[in-house]
């Protein structure tokens, strides 16, 4: 009875009185004791104490006195750095709804909102922190994001967004920037590249009348009355260079242009979603402009798919060329550092699992790693206007923070916590299984209950328009495997693939498949979150994107 | 090269401040070859010297100033580098096709300099081509005069920024099936791309009387008259009724040609070039009389019914006529042979070979509005250069250098296999076919995706 008793007490102390769900936190102190803190990028590393309190660093040093409700988490065998920053990405971002077309459409003059030109639309609005995306990145040490609207060349206005605990407002800046992107509009004007950079022009010039027009109207009576639209409002801030442009540009020529259309114009320019880039470093150099470039480094399919035996010297010609670009794209972020460019990541496309994997390729490349946790925390923190805040563990800071087992970027060093707006994250520390990340599920039927056997049917939303097909697994010696059926990419009709690496981790299921296009081979990623007989997620390919997947088990298997 | 550059630039650990590259520019001296002046006869056994990228000397027994290095061209033929008037080689874009008038759409925004294209038609002597819109609408986008200085990446690099503004019109069947039957908007017939054509010039003038108007009332105390809506699309329209702009018309029958000539009357506008101009023959008088005359294919039509009335001798009548003619190609794979195309008109016409070469050279020049920097060797002009192994407009005819400015871009004896300027990190590398898609012609590129609902019969085999 006592031990009853004895047991109740302790729970409702652990999880707090009146809350039903036991979720709610006990304290919103914390005290990380003696850990080696690195409180900036170059900073050797020393022990100190992080006090933190309501989402705010109280102080970090050694003789701090610790408030009886500080919760402790001892860090003497712990590192901890500033909580990373994602310069932008679309973590947590649904697709917001396609706009009807009026009746009277004309694809020469469609209106702003069906051409994809909504930069009235917020972030804020399309974002939820509930995404399973949000809590891959945080996992992987992230803690702030600039998030993009989802939509046509200018989707809409950014936000910052704090990973911290879903449930409360996590915005910092509701407009951080106007987004922009070289993405046509497909079957209408603009429809090509050139198209929308002569939209973007003119909607420039056009608002910068409309300020005219309504200083006029301001200044001077008998003047007619300013009709500015929903587009021309929101550009404004463009014009009168009080916010950015983020422009998304992947490839050297995209850089170019973007860069050639601020020169010409004059806005303020953030150039994000830099994939090639070697070539205009220079260009990026003398225009100023702060970039953010993709946490990924091209995948090496094609460089292991080459052969040694039995092709020509002609083929093996074309390898070496492969190979070079390969080698080089690794070396670009290291040719940023050098040439003393203003730079950070964005997490666009890159998966969350790869993020130790890609700066490590970068730094083994000749990126510093002062230069990589600049690119994590301090860069992203001043592109983004933020380095009052975050970036940096001290004083009167957000409480961002990342504990590790070991220095940042050591082969076995692993995440134990994230501290995002002062809510800690418990992640668990696999012993020596740094490399298995995607373990093939063996294990008896439907683990944790959940049902991922049988025929699934999915649909995925992409800017092509819809797709879909039939997802089958099945365990074959305990191991998931089966295959997926797609529109061919190629033709009409569908093409199947058989599925790969698939693992079912708690409710996560996530398989990769190949798909041959155009010569090239890509793989894509389906991983989402199994709810009954549902599952939602995202469907990545690479260079390309992610996009939400559904799927339903039309047919489970009933062999288990 | 430019790699180089960067790996020195590395190397030294200077500063990478410059944000363009500059244009570079050659010396040399081209020792005892048969000089094509294209304008002043030929010379035998002549060298020509270049300095800085332009030619100062053209005679016998030049020598090279200290630094200049000289080539032997004993034997061998040096003529004007070829002037390609109608091309879509080096463009990401061709086409914005979803509306009648697009011109404010610059296709020197969307200049690759990299596409493989550029220095594929360096072998075959080819140092200027105009990087043309497509032809889905009446009034397309400003073409881009592009100077084939093959290796670099930026594109103003390829830009000849010396060279006038040029714009893309069309007639007939392309417009009117995007744009009428396509998408149910005018023009659905040849009389609406005339309507599209005359509607928009008067637009455009009214478009200037009102800046005209807004920019006087500006400067008045107690001004209420507000800004009109910006258009770079009525303000291009105006700059070719102010003469600032050369209209090339992509066109085929006589009567729409004809049409034009009337428009470009009644609006007083003299800068005209046609396109295609297969009916040309039937008014080649007008054209001579009333435009910059004409650019047309050697042999080529049938491919759709506004076509099939052609000749090979189109282009000798059109000359005769004193119709300033050129050959293009509208054709990766027809602009590695210009100097064969230019020789069909020997075939069908008898031109000499002064007027063979001039359509491909000084004419197509006229017709771009830079005749007075290439087109012709000439002391003074830039050195745009081929020297040929054996006469250009003979079927056995190979060129074996090209120069831009007097650099050498294409050299046959140091061309490698594979001169493709950037190559993706994740490229497959998988067997090449002999056919690829640079046959198909790009006039009409990325409108077939585009008005999807019309796809069929008349999409599959036409693109012109």
């Amino acid at each position: 009875m006592l031990g009853l008793l004895v047991a109740g007490w302790l729970n409702q102390s652990a999880w707090a009185q009146s809350d039903p769900t036991g979720k709610r936190r006990v304290t919103s102190t914390y005290a990380i004791t003696n850990a080696t803190v690195f409180k900036a990028p170059g900073d050797p590393g020393s022990k100190a104490t992080i006090l933190i309190k309501d989402g705010v660093i109280l102080g970090v040093g050694s003789s701090l006195t610790l408030p009886k409700d500080a919760k402790v988490i001892a860090g003497d065998s712990l590192f901890v750095y500033p909580g990373f920053i994602d310069g932008a990405g679309t973590m947590g971002i649904s697709k917001p709804k396609d706009v009807e077309r009026p009746k009277d459409f004309v694809s020469s003059t469609p209106p702003d909102e069906v051409a994809g030109i909504t930069p009235w639309r917020m972030a804020t609005d399309s974002y939820s922190g509930a995404s399973t995306l949000v809590d891959d990145w945080r996992k992987a040490g992230f803690t702030l994001s600039q998030v993009i609207p989802d939509g046509g060349m200018l989707p809409g206005k950014t936000a910052l967004v704090l990973l911290g605990e879903p449930k409360t407002n996590n915005f910092l800046k509701a407009n951080a920037a106007i987004a922009a992107n070289f993405r046509s509009s497909r079957g209408m004007y603009p429809a090509t590249l050139a198209g929308v950079m002569a939209k973007f022009r003119d909607i420039y010039q056009n608002t910068a009348l409309v300020i005219e027009h309504e200083r006029l109207f301001a200044s001077n009576s008998g003047v007619k009355r300013p009709q500015a639209s929903p587009t021309q409002t929101a550009f404004m801030p463009v014009v009168q260079k009080q916010l950015p442009v983020l422009f998304t540009a992947g490839s050297e020529l995209e850089i170019r242009r973007a860069i050639a259309l601020q020169k010409e114009l004059g806005f303020k320019l953030i150039l994000t979603g830099l994939e090639d880039y070697a070539s205009v470093i220079d260009v990026i150099k003398s225009s100023g402009t702060p970039v953010l470039i993709k946490l990924q480094v091209p995948d090496d399919k094609s460089i292991k798919s080459q052969k040694a035996d039995g092709v020509t010297e002609a083929t093996k010609a074309q390898y070496a060329r492969v190979k070079e670009s390969y080698d080089n794209a690794l070396k670009q972020a290291a040719q940023l550092e050098k040439a003393g460019i203003l730079f950070g990541f964005s997490t666009t496309d890159a998966k969350a699992a790869d993020v130790q994997k890609t700066l490590k390729a970068m730094i083994s490349n000749g990126l510093s790693e002062k230069a990589a946790l600049a690119a994590l925390t301090t860069n992203p923190a001043t592109i983004l206007g933020v380095s009052s805040m975050a970036g940096t563990l001290e004083k009167g800071k957000l409480a961002n923070l990342v504990l590790t087992t070991d220095t940042l970027f050591k082969e076995e060093t692993q995440i134990k916590h994230v501290i995002a707006d002062g809510y800690v994250f418990d992640y668990e520390i696999k012993k020596k299984s740094v490399k298995a990340e995607a373990t093939p599920a063996k294990s008896e039927a439907a683990p944790n209950g959940v049902q991922v056997e049988g025929v699934w049917e999915y649909t995925s939303e992409t800017p092509a328009g819809s797709s879909g097909g039939e997802i089958t697994l099945k365990r074959e010696n305990g191991v998931l495997a089966g295959n997926i059926t797609f529109d061919d990419p190629s033709g009409s009709g569908k093409a199947s693939a058989p599925i790969k690496n698939a693992s079912l981790t708690g409710k996560t299921l996530s398989f990769e498949f190949d798909v041959a296009a155009g010569g090239m081979s890509l793989t894509v990623t389906i991983s989402g979150e199994i709810n009954g007989k549902n599952m939602e997620g995202a469907l990545s390919v690479p260079q390309m994107g992610s996009f939400p997947v559904k799927a339903t088990l039309s047919s489970p298997s009933q062999a288990n | 090269m430019k790699k180089h550059f960067y790996l020195l630039v590395a190397f030294l650990g200077l500063g990478v401040g410059m944000s363009h590259a500059q244009i570079q520019k050659g010396s040399l001296l081209i020792k005892n070859a048969t000089v094509l002046t294209v304008t002043k006869g030929n010379l035998e056994s002549s060298d020509v010297l270049v300095q800085n990228g332009v030619i100062t000397q053209i005679g016998k027994n030049l020598s090279a100033p200290a630094g200049v290095s000289a080539i032997d061209a004993t034997g061998k033929y040096l003529m004007p580098g070829i002037i390609d008037a109608h091309s879509h080689v080096g463009l990401d874009v061709v086409n914005e096709a979803s509306a009648p008038i697009t011109a404010e759409i610059r296709m020197k925004d969307v200049v690759n300099p990299t596409e493989i294209g550029i220095y594929r038609a360096l072998a075959g002597g080819v140092t200027v081509s105009h990087a043309m819109h497509g032809s889905a609408n009446v009034v397309g986008g400003q073409n881009a005069t592009l100077k084939h200085r093959w290796g670099t990446e930026d594109p103003a690099d390829i830009i000849m920024h010396d060279a006038p503004r040029t714009i893309k019109f069309a007639l007939g069947e392309n417009p009117t099936r995007v744009h009428g039957r396509g998408n149910g908007i005018q023009p659905r017939s040849r009389m609406g791309v005339e309507a599209v054509i005359r509607n928009g010039f008067n637009e455009a003038l009214q478009y200037k009387k009102a800046w005209e108007k807004y920019n006087l009332a500006k400067t008045q105390k107690g001004n209420t008259l507000t800004p009109p809506a910006y258009s770079e699309r009525l303000q291009t329209l105006a700059d070719i009724l102010d003469g600032k702009i050369i209209i090339h018309c992509h066109s085929y029958r006589a009567d729409e040609i004809y049409m034009l000539i009337n428009v470009i009357k009644d609006f007083n506008i003299k800068k005209v070039v046609f396109q295609h101009t297969n009916e040309g023959f039937k008014v080649a008088p007008e054209i001579a009389e009333y435009t910059m005359g004409a650019s047309v294919f050697a042999d080529w039509w049938a491919y759709k019914m506004e076509v099939y009335y052609s000749t090979a001798y189109n282009a000798a009548i059109l000359q005769k006529n004193g119709a300033i003619t050129s050959i293009n190609s509208d054709s990766a794979e027809l602009i590695r042979h210009l100097y064969h195309e230019a020789a069909k008109t020997q075939r069908y016409g008898g031109l000499t070979d002064e007027e063979a070469l001039a359509m491909i050279t000084i004419n197509p020049a006229k017709q771009l509005g830079i005749e007075d920097k290439v087109g012709s060797i000439e002391v003074g002009k830039q050195a745009d250069l081929v020297i040929f192994e054996g006469h250009p407009l003979s079927s056995y005819a190979v060129p074996q250098m090209t120069f831009v400015d007097g650099v050498k871009y294409f050299d046959r004896k140091a061309d490698k296999d594979d001169q493709r300027l950037s190559v993706a990190a994740t490229e497959m590398v998988e067997p090449i076919f002999l056919r690829a898609n640079e046959e198909a012609h790009r006039c009409m590129q990325d409108v077939d995706k585009y008005f999807e609902a019309f796809q069929g019969a008349f999409f599959v085999n036409e693109k012109h």
